[in-house]
This record gives structure tokens, sequence and C-alpha cells, in this order.
């Protein structure tokens, strides 16, 4: 048995993490000792990494949440967490996406700047802003 | 005049191999087969494109090219949103 700076050292996670992982419902101490301090097993050292890697690959921990239901049910198959992560990838391909259309924004109003010491008064990149201001209030 | 329908999905995904069945018998019905272009997309295969279409969840299904479900609809719904569509 662990107790939660023990484990916390072994699985690389601050103690308060634990806490919250523990409030969320991922982790749950294995007992408790007469003082009332949380020991954790072998098999909360497992859970935690689980849900360190899934957050690596993009998982949140609603996600990690669902996955490990999945992880449990009888009903589940492998597809079904084929689709999560497919799902995951689909969000990550989308903000991806959204990240290209602001990089390729963000080009139009470097080109249209030469820098210089003008004032800001005169910045081609604020007049840009102002004028799609105005766009988008009318 | 055709109607195209692509449901996006997963290969392997069962609930949306049984489904498509009956939502295909539905567009049928309601579209005749003539008018109807039934695609299965594999998302996998076709990732920038599910994207392209706003996919997010699966199965997902596009009607001529616009999202229409990010959920496998009852035949009920889909075919109300089949009824819907502008003659073209």
């Amino acid at each position: 048995m662990y107790t939660i700076g023990k484990i916390a050292a072994l699985a690389d996670v601050s103690a308060d993490t634990l806490r919250y992982y523990e409030k969320e419902g991922l982790i749950t101490p294995a007992s408790k000792t007469a003082a009332g301090y949380r020991l954790y097993n072998d098999e909360a050292v497992r859970r935690i990494r689980f849900i360190k890697h899934a957050q690596h690959c993009g998982f949140s921990l609603s996600d990690v949440k669902e996955l490990l239901t999945l992880k449990h049910a009888e009903s589940a198959c492998c597809a079904d967490v084929r689709s999560l992560a497919i799902e995951k990838k689909l969000r990550i391909e989308h903000k991806l996406k959204a990240l290209q259309v602001m990089s390729r924004a963000l080009d139009d109003l470097i080109r249209s700047c030469e820098g210089g010491e003008q004032a800001t008064g005169d910045c081609p990149i604020l007049a840009a802003l102002e004028n799609s201001l105005r766009v988008v209030s009318r | 005049m055709t109607v195209k329908i692509e449901v996006i999905a997963a290969p392997g995904c069962k609930k949306c191999a049984s489904a498509q069945d009956e939502l295909r018998a539905v567009a049928a019905s309601v579209l005749g087969e003539g008018r109807l272009v039934w695609r299965e997309v594999n998302v996998l295969e076709e990732l920038d494109y599910a994207v392209s279409l706003g996919v997010l969840a699966m199965p997902a299904i596009a009607v001529n090219g616009e999202l229409k479900f990010s959920s496998l609809p009852t035949p009920e719904q889909f075919r109300a949103v089949l009824l819907r569509l502008e003659p073209r």
C-alpha cells in the first residue's frame, strides 16, 4: 500500500491531482489508515498511468472516464473504444483546421504591414482589424 | 434530381452497419431508387472530407454534402429530413 505522497511520486503527479482524480471518480483509495490517510494499491498506480497516457493522446478527463467505463463494461467491445479514439482524432483535426485558418488570416495581416516606425494610428494591421470589427457589427 | 446521402462511419462499427440498411430502405422509399445516391464513407480513408463536413461523432449522415445528423437518426427523423428536401 502507498500513501498519497508515495503514489504521487511513483506516478509523477501531485497529491492535489490525485485528490482531484478522486473527486472526479477516476480513482479511489483502496483503504484509509485509522487516522484517515488515504492508502492506494498497485491497481491505482496502473490507473493513474492509464489516465496520464490517455491525456497525452488528447483525451479529456471526461473521455478517460468513458474509456474506463468501457474497459469494465461487459457489453462494450474494442470497436467502441476505437470509435472514441477516432472521434477524438476528428476533434483534433477540426482544431488544426481552425488554427490553419487563423494562421492564414495572420499571414494576410502581416503581409499588409511593413512594420517601421509610423504611428499605430497608421498601422495597417490595426486598421484591418478595425474594419473587420465594423463589418461584424453591421 | 438525385439526392446524395453519405453515411460517415468507422469500419467495424456494428451499430452503424445494422442501422444503415434500415435507413437506406427509408431513403429509397421516400426518394425512389432512381434519385438516390447512397455512399458509405470510411472516416479513416476520408478523414479530411469528414472534417470538412464538420463530423465530430459517428455515425454521421450528410445529405447533398451537408451534415444533417451527428448520430444515428430514427427512421422517422430521417424520413422527415428527406421529405423537407427542396426538389433539385
